[in-house]
């Protein structure tokens, strides 16, 4: 399994953070590969690269605000839940979702 | 890790004087208005109210409360002269917007100046956004005795990737 994501919060200081970690200690948890990329208060970070984003199953949005680029996962299965959500349960939220888009 | 540098301090921005063990108040309100003294008195935060009416204004906005006994409130406004944080630890449990729904006994008020051009600053509280997300380092802080303890703790590199 091969997921992306970006992580962005209300004020880009530290939920957008907490929930990036979060959410890669839950995938690498669950054995998957993931990239996620940080849109904070000091800008874009991990940025995704149009071959992460070709290669993912789908796209998981950490976000609290609208995002730039958004864009990029035109035709891809997106998933978008706030911060706080990927920060309560990370492991679990992922599982849900890949059981709920079938990928399992 | 890609996002950190490696030449940051974290005591640099995070002093004894911006960190209480023994917490007097017992609301949430009270908490943000004795850490925000804490930055008052430290001339990190010119404007008390200013900065305590963001803090508050921020908190409409969504939970704060992480759960396992941790918030971070936080604002970014312009009664904030330098980008920090101030700890505080209580002895007795305070009622907060959490996740998981219980009450917290460690509070991390991150102050952030309304137009930071010191990046470093903001690298420094990300770096302890990042440091939150590990469930050994919040049980760490839930056993804190010193001040010194503490600096140490937030001191500690997050684990790799």
């Amino acid at each position: 399994m091969k997921i992306v994501g970006v992580a962005a919060c209300t004020s880009g200081i530290a939920h957008t953070y907490i929930a990036r970690e979060k959410i890669m200690k839950g995938a690498q948890k669950l054995g998957y590969e993931i990239h996620m990329e940080t849109q904070g208060t000091i800008g874009t970070e991990d940025e995704l690269t149009p071959e992460q984003i070709a290669e993912a199953d789908f796209v998981l949005l950490a976000i609290d605000i609208k995002i730039g680029g958004r864009d990029r996962f035109e035709g891809k299965k997106v998933v978008e839940v706030p911060t706080n959500t990927a920060i309560k349960a990370p492991t679990k939220l992922i599982e849900t979702i890949v059981n709920q888009l079938g990928l399992s | 890790m890609s996002t950190m540098q490696t030449n940051f301090d974290m005591g640099s921005v995070v002093t004894k004087d911006l960190i209480t063990l023994d917490l007097q108040a017992t609301d949430k309100l009270g908490v943000i208005e004795e850490l925000t003294d804490l930055l008052v008195a430290h001339g990190d935060v010119s404007d008390r109210q200013g900065f305590i009416d963001d803090v508050i204004k921020r908190e409409g906005e969504g939970f704060t409360g992480l759960g396992q006994g941790v918030a971070i409130p936080h604002g970014k406004s312009k009664a904030v002269a330098n980008t920090t944080i101030a700890i505080g630890l209580s002895k007795h449990p305070i009622p907060w917007e959490t996740l998981d729904g219980e009450p917290i006994t460690v509070i991390i008020l991150f102050a952030v100046r309304d137009t930071d051009a010191n990046t470093l600053h903001i690298k420094l509280l990300q770096k302890v956004a990042i440091l939150l997300s590990d469930d050994e380092f919040i049980g760490a802080l839930h056993e804190i005795q010193s001040k010194d303890e503490l600096i140490a703790l937030l001191r500690k590199e997050p684990e790799g990737e």
